[in-house]
């Protein structure tokens, strides 16, 4: 079982937010990103979650919360019609920055499909190396942050973040990219980074071995037993947060 | 003094990953490097080629203390002559029979007489067997639902016993349990307040051996407290006695802490590997024990009673409880002195006779996993975060030779760690 508004978390921190990544990591996306004066959209969710997109210099970063001077403001009265902007059945009405609105009509719609095109990558796509490797960063960045939202909003999720004791949790691709997973009174929150250090952490020991593992191909506990996936630190924050792993793939199906 | 240092575990590799190819996970459970959390994996044996005394050697021909006992059923020392004999005569004479062997009432009887709360024996075969039968036992005495467990509980695999957000568990399966600290009396009192009339059991274990946390012994005049409440409100009192069970006291180890459990649940040392659990309880829960229905295909095959008896008997003449405090206090007492001589501070927790150990030098746990590989690696098998077994047949020259081997995987970790110092 999912809720619609830890949905909502994981679609404006998780999929929209990885447009932040998506910029840096993709030259065609960075262009659309590329605006002469820095544009701001806001997504306000009615009982879910706030956040601003700023483009700027081709690059964009999200920030939580409705910027007081976003050019754009997209409202939405509940967390099913903000799921609905995600899966394409709700357009979105703003009630600000109309005149704005052809870069939310041309270049942030353009974004969010190449993004899907990396995030819904087909077995032919995959088979480019470059897209390979961007693909799966990005669905790493999207999984670490799928992981927060789910241990803080999902009831499943907050159980299994009770057990988890406070410190920072390294997640990494071998020679790659990592996060971090910073967990404070059960509460969690990532960020994309590697932290300087850690309590506990557990890292793939290759990009491909990371797509494999997301895209459920290979047994996580049989890495562990092949020393493909390694876990050091404190077990029982990986343990818990693995729990919560269980429930990310549930809400990205 | 030489220890080895055993690098080649390619036998291991190789049949590890045959077995990824059919077995789900390789290794799955408690004896697999997942959840056994071998870290780093390299560093331990997937595969035993056999097993004597204190000692198992891999497939690589690896030779190793094993601290962990197959997790506590080797409790006299593997292929014990005495209890081996008995199951081979037994063997002879017929294991899984029509009807059960006459053994398995002389078993029943030595449990009777040697398990101070017992007034029955009713046999299975795993420790999860016997949780689980004691608590539908509860509820069918009770006809009540809700079972009290405390927080770090391990009660075995049965979706009752687990956690919501464990796979394959539904919330369904949980609803009933009631989860409070650990030597808490008030929040013991508050639960049953709020939940009156409405709770069959409260199972725990007889002290808190969970994992990933240093153990701890029950606070004074906690199950004392606890067995009155749980009469006063008609509850039936349940000790997981599984891991701890005839090393503390072979009495029970209610016994040990001066109370008595209305139901015991016995598995691991009671027959030194054979494959049996047992439930012992109070005369007023026989018949509700009678009422259930609840059998496997195995449950009364007669080899294990008769090394179960054997293995009794056996530690009864060796007097093993005691035993088992001297050579755990032994053991630990040398390891962490030579911890300290080297600048580490090495926790001892939990009984002597199933020994925690935790490094207290950082709160991450790295410095005791790494010196945990290194002992692995030198060939004294630990886990990393799981309480450890002592058996009959460790010799002092064992832990003679663990302490030393100890001693050089600090001074390894002090030369690895040069910013501690």
């Amino acid at each position: 079982m999912t809720d619609a508004k830890t949905l909502a978390y994981i679609n404006l921190y998780g999929i929209l937010g990885a447009l932040e990544n998506l910029c840096e990591l993709d030259e065609e996306a960075s262009k659309l990103a590329n605006v002469k004066k820095p544009l701001s959209i806001a997504f306000s969710v009615k009982n879910g979650p706030d956040a601003t997109i700023t483009f700027k210099n081709g690059r964009c970063r999200m920030e939580q919360g409705v910027a007081p001077g976003c050019n754009v403001l997209l409202p939405f009265s509940s967390c099913e019609k903000f799921n609905g902007l995600i899966d394409g059945t709700v357009t979105p009405i703003p009630v600000k920055g109309f005149t704005k609105i052809g870069f939310l009509l041309n270049n942030f719609t353009k974004l969010t499909d190449i993004l899907t095109k990396y995030l819904r990558a087909t077995e032919e796509d995959l088979k480019d190396e470059k897209f390979f490797e961007t693909s799966t960063k990005l669905m790493f960045y999207l999984i670490t942050v799928a992981l927060s939202q789910i241990g803080n909003n999902d009831e499943i999720g907050r159980f299994s973040a009770s057990y988890i004791p406070d410190g920072i949790i390294e997640m990494s691709i071998k020679d790659s990219v990592s996060a971090t997973i910073r967990v404070k009174d059960h509460h969690l929150v990532t960020i994309k980074q590697k932290p300087e250090s850690y309590r506990s952490k557990m890292e793939f020991g290759s990009i491909r071995l990371a797509r494999d593992l997301f895209d459920g191909k290979v047994n996580a506990v049989a890495c562990i037993g092949e020393g493909t996936v390694t876990m050091s630190g404190l077990i029982n924050m990986i343990d818990n947060l693995n729990r919560i792993l269980d429930r990310v793939a549930l809400y990205l199906a | 003094m030489n220890i080895p240092v055993y690098e080649n575990h390619q036998k291991s590799r190789e049949m590890f990953q045959r077995a990824t190819h059919i077995i789900p996970s390789g290794i799955y459970g408690h004896l697999g490097p997942a959840e056994g959390q071998f870290i780093p994996v390299s560093n331990w044996p997937l595969f035993a080629e056999k097993a004597k005394g204190s000692y198992m050697w891999d497939v690589d021909g690896n030779k190793y203390i094993d601290y962990m006992c197959a997790y506590g059923p080797n409790v006299l020392g593997y292929c014990d002559e005495d209890v081996d004999a008995a199951a081979m005569k037994q063997i002879a004479l017929g294991n899984c029979t029509t009807t059960p062997g006459k053994v398995m009432l002389e078993c029943a009887e030595v449990l009777v007489d040697t398990v101070n709360t017992a007034d029955w024996a009713f046999f299975a075969k795993n420790g999860n067997d016997a949780t689980q039968g004691a608590i539908m036992c509860a509820r069918a005495h009770t006809h009540r639902k809700k079972i009290i467990m405390f927080r770090g509980y391990y009660h075995g695999v049965s979706p009752w016993c687990m956690k919501k957000d464990y796979p394959g568990v539904l919330e369904e399966d949980v609803c009933n349990n009631i989860v409070i600290p650990w030597n808490d009396i008030p929040a013991l009192e508050r639960v049953i307040e709020e939940n009156k009339n409405e709770i069959a059991a409260l199972i725990a274990q007889p002290y808190d051996h969970g994992n990933f946390y240093d153990n701890s012994f029950p606070a004074e005049g906690f199950w004392k407290k606890v067995r009155e409440i749980c009469t006063k409100n008609e509850i039936v009192l349940i000790i997981d006695d599984v891991r701890a069970g005839f090393r503390l006291d072979l009495a029970g180890s209610d016994h040990f802490f001066g109370f008595e459990a209305d139901l015991i649940c016995f598995c691991k040392a009671l027959a030194n590997g054979y494959n049996m659990s047992a439930i012992c309880g109070k005369e007023f829960l026989k018949s509700a024990m009678s009422s259930l229905s609840y059998t496997g295909s195995y449950w009364l095959s007669a080899v294990p009673f008769a090394a179960c008896i054997a293995c009794i008997n056996k530690m009864k003449k060796l007097d093993t409880p005691k035993m088992f405090f001297e050579k755990g206090t032994k053991l630990t007492e040398g390891l962490k002195l030579a911890g300290k001589e080297h600048g580490f501070d090495l926790v001892v927790s939990g009984a002597p006779a199933l020994f925690y150990l935790r490094i207290a030098n950082d709160d991450s746990m790295v410095l005791h996993q790494e010196w945990v590989a290194e002992m692995v690696k030198r060939g004294i098998f630990l886990a990393s975060h799981h309480n450890h077994f002592i058996n009959a047949s460790l010799s002092d020259k064992d832990i003679k030779h663990t302490i030393e081997v100890g001693e050089e995987c600090f001074k390894i970790l002090e030369k690895n760690h040069p910013e501690l110092f």
